[in-house]
């Protein structure tokens, strides 16, 4: 009965990580698809480029994991700006732009996975980064160790203060008018094309903070990007492209999920059921489940 | 219909070449290569030029194809002849199935959907090792026989372009006929094509039937020529850089396939000191064509060809 209790306690734990880590990146690319009608297929590369440039600043350079996760976000933005007008401004006026841009992004997954495939993988086959602190809380009878606890409280913060972003704030409500109808946003006084900008850049550096996050929980190898990109996909189509509520509420239900299934089996049938979900509610309900 | 002079000769040199290879076994094989590839995308093309769809399962049904002749072979000691067209309609008409309710879907919607049919099959590939050898994969493929001689080396090239050639005629004849011109108004405007009399479903359904037999049998050929497969032969990768061929030649015309394929199929095998950059190399085209010629090299050949007339 006991070990039974462990091991609920310890589902419920991963399950609120992943779920939180889930629903961040994929509320990133919904925010991103919503505005720009950008499916970003390389996100789970942007996730995994943030996790391995704060490795490579802690083990190369031994800075401590806090320093080397806030430089690797602020130099996300400056990323994010440059792919912004190297590659995506060029199409913000193409009618059927959201084909071109899976297509390209397709194109970056395949240039950064052949690129951390000739750099990261020659120097380490598993990547992990030192906790931010040190030390175990007992919650209950259930140990857990205050790096995950502050990890999860920093997860579910960003995941509180996007909404409260989205919801409250001008800036958010001008995100959420563009999301609606971006011709009655420009007629009131919207200016769309730095909406897309920000929401680019906001989109990216949540799914950089996800990647962080993840990285400072878990130890990762490359083969997450692909999985990451699909089950970011599987949760922006099922919650619905462009419902940032929806990305959350899905996120943390695949995120048990895939706690659930790996106690039985490989994590590979999670995905399994991902790419399950996500055809069926293509086929079904394309809007997604939180779509009006 | 008619021929153009430029385009029997063409075809011809397409036939010839192999003889002229015939014992250089390096540049021979990089040939065969290129003309499974030149199948391929033109078999592409007709879905993805002429429909507007963009099939990313394309490697998938390649590779269903390749894995039931092998089975095929095995279980029911047949023949590679007999099994040939066996192992090409089950996975055609697989690809039929996985596809028919997507085919509703259009645009990137369309494209999404073929990607998950491509990843769940290529997960499915190593997941079922009884069929597939899981990722070891499988190893040591016999050539077909020719009345108890197995075709090998310049003979094997040379059904290679003789099936290349078919297929190029193949997509031209439905380029031309009404069937076509069916595909052309329905990637122009769907809807207007429907009020038209068009049955939109049932012509991407044929259209995606043509594509699926062009993939089975490249994947049939590909298996045996090359003599090994595995679940990495034909994963999205595979589909991408058929795309890519697709794309970079030309979407929409006849000659861009073969163009694109001609072009960039040898270049992993020529520049082998770059293999490591190969997924970067294809990865930065893939950009560079979507964002700055959409048309592809014979799409913006003709563009100009037409604005200079």
């Amino acid at each position: 009965m006991d070990s039974f209790l462990l091991l609920l306690a310890s589902t419920v734990s991963t399950g609120l990580l992943l779920g939180a880590v889930f629903a961040l990146v994929a509320a990133g690319v919904t925010i991103v698809y919503g505005c720009i009608w950008l499916p970003n297929a390389s996100n789970g590369q942007f996730f995994l480029l943030s996790a391995l440039v704060a490795w490579g600043l802690t083990s190369s350079y031994g800075l401590n994991s806090f320093t080397a996760c806030l430089l690797v976000l602020i130099a996300s933005v400056g990323l994010s700006l440059l792919f912004e007008k190297l590659l995506f401004r060029r199409l913000y006026n193409v009618p059927d732009r959201n084909i071109s841009y899976f297509v390209i992004t397709l194109g970056l997954t395949q240039i950064m996975s052949g690129i951390f495939s000739m750099t990261f993988a020659k120097w380490s086959d598993q990547f992990s980064l030192p906790p931010l602190v040190s030390g175990v809380t007992m919650i209950g009878p259930f140990p857990m160790t205050n790096n995950r606890i502050l990890v999860l409280g920093i997860a579910y913060l960003s995941i509180a203060l996007l909404f409260i972003l989205l919801r409250y704030h001008p800036l958010g409500r001008a995100l959420r008018a563009v999301f609606q109808n971006r011709e009655a946003a420009l007629l009131r006084g919207v200016d769309v094309h730095s909406i897309y900008k920000i929401s680019f850049v906001l989109g990216s550096s949540i799914i950089y903070l996800g990647g962080l996050l993840y990285a400072l929980a878990y130890s990762f190898d490359l083969t997450i990007a692909w999985t990451m990109s699909i089950t970011a996909f599987a949760i922006m189509i099922v919650g619905g492209p462009g419902s940032v509520l929806g990305a959350l509420v899905i996120g943390l239900v695949f995120g048990f999920t895939q706690a659930i299934v790996s106690n039985f089996t490989s994590p590979t049938v999670a995905t399994f059921s991902y790419l399950i979900a996500m055809l069926l509610i293509l086929l079904v309900k394309p809007n997604g489940l939180f779509l009006k | 219909m008619k021929i153009k002079p430029l385009h029997a000769l063409l075809t011809l040199a397409l036939l010839v070449l192999p003889f002229l290879f015939k014992d250089n076994r390096f540049l021979g094989f990089i040939l065969g290569i290129t003309y499974l590839n030149i199948f391929w995308a033109t078999g592409m093309n007709i879905l993805y030029g002429f429909v507007g769809l963009m099939p990313l399962m394309f490697a998938a049904i390649s590779g269903i194809a390749a894995y039931a002749l092998l089975y095929f072979i095995a279980e029911w000691h047949i023949n590679f002849w007999f099994a040939l067209p066996v192992a090409t309609l089950f996975a055609s008409f697989i690809g039929v199935l996985l596809g028919l309710p997507s085919l509703r879907l259009k645009g990137f919607y369309f494209t999404l959907c073929s990607l998950i049919i491509q990843s769940t099959l290529t997960l499915a590939f190593i997941f079922f090792p009884k069929f597939t050898n899981g990722d070891t994969g499988i190893n040591q493929i016999s050539p077909p026989l020719w009345f108890g001689e197995p075709i090998k080396g310049y003979a094997f090239e040379c059904m290679l372009a003789l099936m290349a050639v078919v297929g190029i005629g193949v997509s031209y004849f439905v380029y031309q006929s009404n069937l076509g011109q069916r595909f052309v108004a329905i990637r122009e405007d769907d809807v207007l094509a429907e009020s038209l009399g068009i049955n939109v479903v049932i012509n991407r359904v044929v259209a995606f039937f043509i594509v699926s037999l062009y993939a089975a049998l490249g994947g049939c050929f590909y298996a045996t020529y090359i003599g090994f497969i595995s679940p990495r032969s034909f994963d999205v990768l595979s589909s991408l850089n058929i795309w890519l061929f697709v794309a970079f030649g030309g979407k929409a015309t006849i000659a861009g396939p073969v163009i694109g394929s001609i072009l960039l199929a040898p270049l992993p095998f020529l520049l082998q000191s770059l293999e490591a950059y190969k997924d970067i190399l294809s990865g930065v085209l893939i950009v560079l064509i979507t964002l700055l010629m959409p048309g592809g090299i014979y799409g913006t050949y003709l563009a100009w060809r037409n604005a200079n007339k």
